[in-house]
């Protein structure tokens, strides 16, 4: 008679079960866990730190010069945009775009988070080092 | 007689499977609730990056716009966004788990731990925003 094994549903045996997850999926992890430690850093120096919530415009510039803040606004500029595309990538997809529609979608998105970047770093840049 | 191309019936089965609210469990209306803030948090994404280029206009233009900024509507919105953030991170972080199989049998004490963060931290910024 055949014994029927019930089923081991460790945590180990369920991610032995689970198909590889795609670089798409490892990277809207790493970006989502690093725009946390960002967003946070960003939230509490930008708003919690000064008086009224929000800085002049003397006081942007400044905070801005600092290569430490600089370098952490532009990695934050960085990952929430891609977490934002790949995101927006997901829903599509979600949704049912498949085909050449779903090429020509991932195409105009990869674009505008290339502009996106580049805009946010040449804006940056320019308050910083501009004038 | 034309057949119904297959392919087009399972698009929009799945379209309306992911729209349709019926049967839906906490933690799928979670899901929903996530992608939802995640686009909201996209639009607002270029909405900052809108502001943020007054700052090349020089400090009269942002100082001004800062002045607009201290409205009590605008403070509210503010809230909202800081709500918003702390959901999308919390939930999102706990839906990585969750993908990633792990404490996926813990998945609804995770989803309640993740409301009572986003209390605390919406009930810090409101006091930091409106005190």
């Amino acid at each position: 008679m055949a014994t029927r094994i019930k089923e081991d549903f460790t945590d180990a045996t369920r991610w032995r079960r689970r198909p590889r997850p795609t670089f798409a999926w490892l990277a809207q992890v790493v970006s989502g866990v690093l725009l946390l430690v960002l967003l946070t850093m960003h939230m509490v120096a930008q708003h919690f730190m000064v008086s009224g919530g929000l800085r002049t415009y003397d006081q942007v510039i400044d905070w801005i010069r600092n290569p430490v803040v600089f370098v952490v606004e532009a990695l934050l500029l960085v990952c929430v945009t891609w977490h934002g595309i790949a995101g927006v990538h997901a829903i599509m997809l979600d949704l049912g775009l498949r085909g050449r529609a779903e090429r020509i979608a991932a195409r105009v998105l990869l674009d505008l988070a290339v502009v996106t970047i580049l805009y946010g770093l040449w804006l940056l840049w320019m308050l910083a080092f501009g004038g | 007689m034309m057949r119904a191309d297959p392919r087009r019936g399972r698009k929009r089965q799945r379209r309306s499977r992911w729209l349709d609210p019926r049967g839906r469990h906490l933690g799928t209306w979670a899901f929903v609730a996530n992608r939802l803030t995640g686009l909201g948090l996209v639009a607002y994404l270029y909405l900052h990056l809108v502001i943020l280029s007054t700052l090349l206009r020089g400090p009269e233009a942002w100082d001004g716009l800062v002045e607009l900024f201290r409205h009590p509507l605008v403070l509210a919105f503010d809230l909202l966004l800081v709500a918003g953030l702390a959901f999308h991170g919390f939930n999102g972080l706990r839906l990585a788990l969750v993908g990633s199989g792990l404490l996926v049998d813990r998945h609804k004490a995770m989803l309640a731990a993740a409301a009572i963060l986003v209390g605390l931290v919406t009930l810090v910024a409101a006091v930091r925003i409106f005190a």
